[in-house]
C-alpha cells in the first residue's frame, strides 16, 4: 500500500468508523501517521499479523479469540477459540491460515480464514502446561513454536506429528523467528538468551547476549539475517549478526525503559515497544536514532508487533485497540 | 455426630486439603515462567512470591513492578485471600494496565486453590 492510498483508506475508516487517526504527539513535523481501532473491551487484544487478503488477524488473550478486523471501515469479527482459550501469539502459514499458540487449550490452533473452523493440535498430555508463546513456519513448512514453561516444539501440519524438546536452560523460551537464510532462532525471556535450533535434530545451541541478565524477550531477523533482540530488563535493543558473531546494543531512551518486543519492517527499520514510556519506538540502525510514539491513552502495553509493506501494526493490550503506523515517509 | 462420622468428615477434609493442595500446585506450574516462591530466586521476569500473605500490592522490593502496582502500592493495598481471589479471576481487569498478560482463573473452587497454595508459607 502506498502512502496515497494508506490516507486514502484512512480517511474513509475515519468517517465509517470509531477508528482514531493523529499523527504522532510529539513528532509533529514527522511523517509517520498513527490509527487507532478499537475492538471489543476487556479483551487484551495483543498479538496480530497481516492476512493476504487486507485484513488483520489478532488475538484477545483475555477471552479467548481469534479476531480478523477490516482496516477499510473498522469492523471485525471475533472467533471462540474454545473453552478456556488464551490465545498468545499468530502468524500466516503458507496455507494463508493463521495459526495460533493457544496456551489456554495447550495446543496450537488453526483458523480456517473461509469458514473460520477451529482445528485443534494438542501438545502430548506428556508435555504438561507448556505456557505456549511465539511460532514461526520454516522454509519447509514446519511450524516451530516456543512455550514460556522451557520447551519448544515443531509440528508438522500435514500430519498433525508433533514432536516437542527441552529448552537447553529450562523456563524462559518466548519469542522466535526466522531468518531470510532459513535458521530459526528464539529468544528466551527467564534464560537471559537466544538459542538457534537445529532444523534436523532439533537441538538448540545458546548464544549469550553481552548485557548480563538482559532478559531477551523478542526477536526477529532483518533482511542480512541480522538478529534484533528486545531486552526487557535491560531496556536495551541489541543486535547480532551470526555471520561474525559480534553483537551491538542500544539503550532505549528515557528513565528505565522496558523493551518488550521487536518488529523489522521492509526497509529493515526497527520497531519495538517500550512499556515504561507506554510507546512504540523506531530506531533506525543507519543513523541510530530512536523516534518515539507514545499512546494516547495510558497502560497501552503493546506486546508484540508484526506488518506489511508502508505499515507497522501492534495491538493494545491494555486499551482494547489495534494500532498502526504508517512506516513510508511521504514523498 | 458419632466418633466414625467425625473420622469420616476428617478423613474427607483432609483429602479434600491434599487434592486443594495438590490443585494449587498444578495450577501454579504456568506462573513458574515468571515467578517463584523460592526467597531466593532473582532475575526473574515476575515479582517473586515468597512471603505474599499480608505482603502489600507491588511489594517485592527487588522488582521493578507497572504504574497500575505502584499506584496499589502506594495506596497500601495488601495481600489477603479475598484480593488474590478477585485479582485472580481477572487480573488486568482489577489493575487496568497491568504488564503481565494472563487470561484469568474463571473456575472458582480451582482459584481458591490457588490463594490457598500462594498464600501458605511452606509452598515452593
Amino acid at each position: 500500500m502506498n502512502r496515497r492510498q494508506f490516507l486514502a483508506s484512512a480517511a474513509v475508516s475515519s468517517l465509517a468508523a470509531p477508528a482514531l487517526i493523529r499523527s504522532a504527539g510529539a513528532q509533529q513535523e514527522s511523517p509517520f501517521r498513527v490509527k487507532y481501532y478499537p475492538v471489543q473491551a476487556g479483551m487484551g487484544s495483543r498479538d496480530v499479523t497481516a492476512a493476504p487478503d487486507g485484513t488483520i488477524w489478532f488475538n484477545g488473550q483475555r477471552n479467548g479469540t481469534l479476531g480478523r478486523l477490516d482496516p477499510r471501515d473498522g469492523s471485525y469479527k471475533l472467533i471462540d477459540l474454545g473453552k478456556g482459550a488464551a490465545p498468545h501469539g499468530v502468524i500466516i502459514g503458507p496455507d494463508g491460515a493463521p495459526w495460533i499458540t493457544e496456551g489456554g487449550q495447550n495446543a496450537i490452533a488453526r483458523v480456517d480464514p473461509a469458514d473460520h473452523k477451529v482445528t485443534l493440535f494438542k501438545l502430548p498430555a506428556s508435555t504438561g502446561y507448556a505456557n505456549l508463546n511465539t511460532a514461526v513456519f520454516d522454509k519447509a513448512g514446519i511450524y516451530w513454536f516456543t512455550g514460556q514453561s522451557g520447551i519448544y516444539g515443531r509440528l508438522e501440519p500435514k500430519s498433525g506429528d508433533m514432536q516437542i524438546f527441552q529448552a537447553p536452560r529450562g523456563r524462559g523460551a518466548y519469542g522466535m523467528t526466522i531468518t531470510p537464510k532459513g535458521d530459526v532462532w528464539y529468544a528466551s525471556l527467564a534464560g537471559s538468551h537466544i538459542a538457534k535450533i537445529d532444523l534436523a535434530t532439533g537441538n538448540a545451541t545458546v548464544v549469550e547476549p553481552p548485557t548480563p541478565n538482559q532478559g531477551a524477550r523478542r526477536i526477529w531477523s532483518d533482511s542480512k539475517s541480522r538478529l534484533w533482540v528486545s531486552e526487557w530488563n535491560s531496556g536495551n535493543v541489541s543486535m547480532h549478526d551470526p555471520a561474525d558473531g559480534s553483537w551491538k546494543a542500544w539503550k532505549l531512551p528515557g528513565d528505565k525503559p522496558r523493551t518488550y518486543s521487536v518488529y523489522v519492517d521492509d526497509k529493515d527499520k526497527v520497531w519495538l515497544t517500550d512499556f515504561t514510556a507506554n510507546a512504540i519506538v523506531r530506531f533506525d540502525p543507519l543513523t541510530e536514532k530512536f523516534t518515539s510514539f507514545p499512546s494516547d491513552k495510558p497502560g497501552a502495553n503493546v506486546r508484540q508487533m508484526d506488518g506489511r509493506a508502508g505499515e507497522a501494526w501492534g495491538g493494545e493490550s491494555g486499551t482494547d485497540r489495534l494500532v498502526v503506523i504508517q512506516t513510508v515517509a511521504p514523498a | 455426630m458419632n466418633g466414625g462420622a467425625i473420622l469420616l468428615a476428617c478423613l474427607m477434609l483432609a483429602t479434600s486439603s491434599a487434592i486443594a493442595e495438590e490443585n494449587g500446585a498444578r495450577l501454579f506450574e504456568p506462573c513458574r515462567a515468571c515467578h517463584s516462591l523460592d526467597p531466593a530466586a532473582r532475575n526473574l521476569p515476575g515479582p517473586n512470591l515468597s512471603g505474599l500473605p499480608g505482603r502489600k500490592v507491588g511489594g517485592d522490593v527487588e522488582f521493578d513492578y507497572s504504574p497500575v502496582l505502584r499506584k496499589a502500592n502506594a495506596e497500601g493495598l495488601v495481600w489477603d485471600a479475598a484480593r488474590l481471589d478477585t485479582f485472580l479471576s481477572d487480573p488486568a481487569a482489577m489493575f487496568p494496565g497491568l504488564w503481565m498478560a494472563t487470561r484469568g482463573v474463571e473456575d472458582a473452587a480451582e482459584r481458591r486453590a490457588l490463594v490457598r497454595f500462594l498464600l501458605d508459607p511452606s509452598s515452593r
